[in-house]
């Protein structure tokens, strides 16, 4: 099953480089709901209650500027910076995926215990090219492990490798 | 060979039993809850304009709403079908709606039959035949004749043995099927009740009881004593607070009785957890048939469970201290089928022994894991360090309660730190000690606990996924925590998850077992 330009080259590989637009966008519309509803509800809080202090109402809207802007300023830095801290490797015996910028974890997926595969694609990940591993095992902590940001195409092709081949790995 | 089976015509009693069930205790609270309330019957008051021959005894004509659930039950009972076909059982159910489902032999996990006092009259049984996958059982054939429950585990265990030879996970002495069962282990009426004692299942009963006697209104009273809400002053806990914040009198006779309350109430706890285990456990046995386990047990409901050898995923022998002290263990078994829900099979089956001899482990364990041998494993302890890396935690807990403490009682803070910081040192040192795994070509196994000892036995082609973690601190001391993800582990059981591991030593015990685990077929 596995061709010369095979998924299955035993190195590591980062995440396709788009996936860090992609994370800007949707971190982006997170962040500006969240900032813009809290700042609506602060709005009513302030114009509401009569009783505030008037340090308070000044300290209030100073400190929703930070936490926005600190917002702001990791959706757009943070893709990257996880994007650097995120690699697989496939080979023959199975999947390694190694996540976290600082509590970090490598799951190893042996190919034998892979007992189906999605591969699965949003709106924005079409417009992109890319789309999301999902590997589904028979275990509890990892019964489902996704990995996003790889290029369809690719994400394709290592599900193809990683599918049981023939009767051998029957369960 | 086609042979077709149904359902016991018992069944209809059953059925409609349970929907009875089901549906008279409710009707029953909310009869005596209306009763309390406003005087026997009396409905007008929320629903005025109604009859007054329909607001006398309208409880009667809940009974209409059962018309449906009976005819649900005659329905099951005809449609029920089950087929023995080459590789695989067929169920259909359904008369509107047809439903037809294939089980193979070689996926079915466990055969469990369930008999309460009933069955046990009308000669029929519950059987439950669990696959790996999801919550339910796939199959719940309620009820069939004793016969046919044997006649099923004889086709699903003689069809699946072909199988199991060509298995290369099978045992290597597999044993000729249908041979007559050797006895691993039998509780004595003196080990039940013992088991029940160390337990301590009480609270789950009587946590039980609470829920329904708290509609009573029993309990509200007793609180109310305790804790004296209607009458101020008099309540025992508002003594107590008087006492250490107002400086009342000593309350000295409350004290008593709350002590005197609290050690009865423990006795309690503990005894209705005996009779839990006389109830559920009694005759407890263990037997081997060909390459299944076999457990019996039950005083009024009988249940058989049966795990086949080669499902084996997970063994979790566990030891308290009193255990230790009488030289006792109990060993759990964790199977994929079924997990996660209360009062299922899958929940007691779980048993492999309640309680047996620290001596006789071994034996079962070989029995349960062929070729498994836990005195040749060469146990591993922690990284040097580790003790430095657990005390932390501990150290910020104590940290944390002292400064609680300052903050209500002021100097006697202290007292609390004299107290504290020697538990958090030590408990830190034996947690550290007691940490060990060891592995093996068959499992990877991890041993913990101080007080409450327990040792982990995962079969190694039984792994589903390896993985390595690491947080900051774990990355300035070049430590590494390893975790092994099996199947069908319940979430609150002892896992597999060394921690405090040497950077390299995690890192290639992380390689060796994914490595492992890839070589190996993995058969449920």
């Amino acid at each position: 099953m596995s061709e010369p330009d095979s998924v299955a080259d035993g190195q590591e590989h980062p995440l396709d480089p788009r996936a860090i637009p992609l994370q800007r966008i949707t971190g982006g519309l997170f962040t500006a709901a969240v900032a813009l509803g809290s700042a609506v509800a602060l709005g009513i809080a302030l114009t509401v209650g009569d009783d505030i202090p008037g340090s308070v109402r000044a300290l209030l809207p100073a400190a929703w500027l930070v936490l926005a802007s600190v917002a702001g300023v990791m959706a757009v830095r943070w893709p990257a910076v996880s994007y650097r801290h995120t690699a697989y490797r496939v080979d023959d015996q199975g999947i390694e995926i190694r996540r976290g910028v600082y509590w970090r974890v490598v799951i190893n997926l042996p190919r034998s215990r892979v007992q189906h595969i999605d591969v699965s694609q949003g709106p924005l990940d079409r417009r992109y090219g890319l789309g999301t591993l999902v590997l589904y095992t028979a275990g509890t902590d990892h019964a489902k492990v996704e990995l996003g940001g790889l290029e369809h195409g690719r994400a394709l092709r290592i599900r193809e490798h990683l599918l049981p081949s023939g009767m051998d790995d029957a369960v | 060979m086609r042979s077709e089976l149904r359902l016991h015509p018992a069944t209809l009693l059953f059925g409609l039993w349970t929907q009875v069930k089901n549906f008279a205790v409710p009707a029953i609270l909310v009869v005596v809850g209306a009763s309390r309330s406003s005087g026997p019957g009396d409905v007008s008051r929320w629903m005025p304009g109604m009859p007054p021959w329909m607001s006398n005894g309208w409880e009667v004509w809940l009974l209409v709403l059962l018309i449906p659930a009976a005819l649900v039950t005659v329905a099951r009972y005809l449609s029920f079908r089950l087929r023995y076909e080459e590789h695989e059982i067929v169920i259909r159910t359904g008369l509107i709606f047809r439903n037809e489902r294939h089980v193979p032999y070689s996926r079915i996990q466990n055969v469990d039959a369930i008999q309460n006092v009933f069955h046990r009259m009308l000669q029929v049984v519950e059987v439950r035949v669990e696959t790996g996958g999801g919550k339910e059982e796939e199959a719940r054939l309620s009820v069939v004749s004793r016969e046919a429950c044997e006649e099923l585990r004889r086709q699903v265990f003689r069809k699946r043995s072909p199988l199991a030879a060509a298995d290369p996970d099978a045992p290597p002495q597999t044993v000729a099927p249908e041979v007559e069962g050797q006895t691993l282990l039998h509780l004595s009426l003196r080990d039940v009740l013992l088991c029940g004692l160390l337990e301590n299942k009480g609270m789950v009963v009587i946590g039980a009881a609470y829920g329904l006697t708290w509609e009573t209104g029993i309990v509200d009273r007793f609180w109310a004593g305790l804790f004296g809400n209607d009458t101020y002053g008099q309540g025992f806990f508002r003594a107590i607070y008087g006492f250490v914040f107002e400086g009342d009198p000593l309350p000295a006779v409350p004290i008593a009785l709350g002590a005197a309350l609290g050690i009865a109430l423990l006795l309690f706890v503990r005894l209705v957890s005996m009779v839990w285990a006389f109830v559920r456990l009694y005759d407890f046995r263990l037997t081997r048939m060909g390459d299944d386990l076999r457990t019996t047990y039950g005083l009024f409901t009988q249940v058989t469970t049966t795990v086949p050898i080669r499902r084996v995923q997970t063994l979790i022998v566990s030891a308290g201290p009193i255990h230790r002290w009488l030289k006792r263990a109990t060993v759990r078994v964790e199977t994929a089928g079924g997990v996660g829900k209360e009062n299922t099979a899958a929940n007691v089956r779980e048993w492999l022994a309640p309680l047996i001899l620290q001596a006789d482990v071994p034996e079962l364990l070989r029995q349960a894991v062929p070729g498994l041998d836990l005195s040749h494993l060469d146990w591993q302890p922690l990284h040097p360090r580790a003790f430095k890396r657990a005390l932390k935690p501990n150290l910020i807990m104590t940290a944390f309660m002292t400064l609680l403490a300052a903050v209500v009682i002021g100097w006697g803070a202290v007292g609390i730190l004299m107290l504290t910081l020697p538990w958090a040192i030590l408990s830190a040192r034996q947690y550290v000690r007691h940490l060990a795994w060891a592995e093996s070509d068959e499992v990877v196994v991890m041993r913990s606990g101080w007080i409450w000892q327990e040792v982990t036995i995962a079969r190694a082609n039984k792994i589903q996924a390896v993985t390595l973690h690491q947080s900051p601190f774990d990355r300035r001391a070049a430590m590494a925590r390893v975790r092994v993800d099996t199947a069908g582990a319940s979430p609150m059981a002892h896992r597999i998850d060394i921690p405090y591991l040497d950077g390299e030593v995690a890192r290639a015990l992380h390689h060796r077992l994914s490595a492992h685990a890839a070589n190996s077929a993995f058969r449920w």
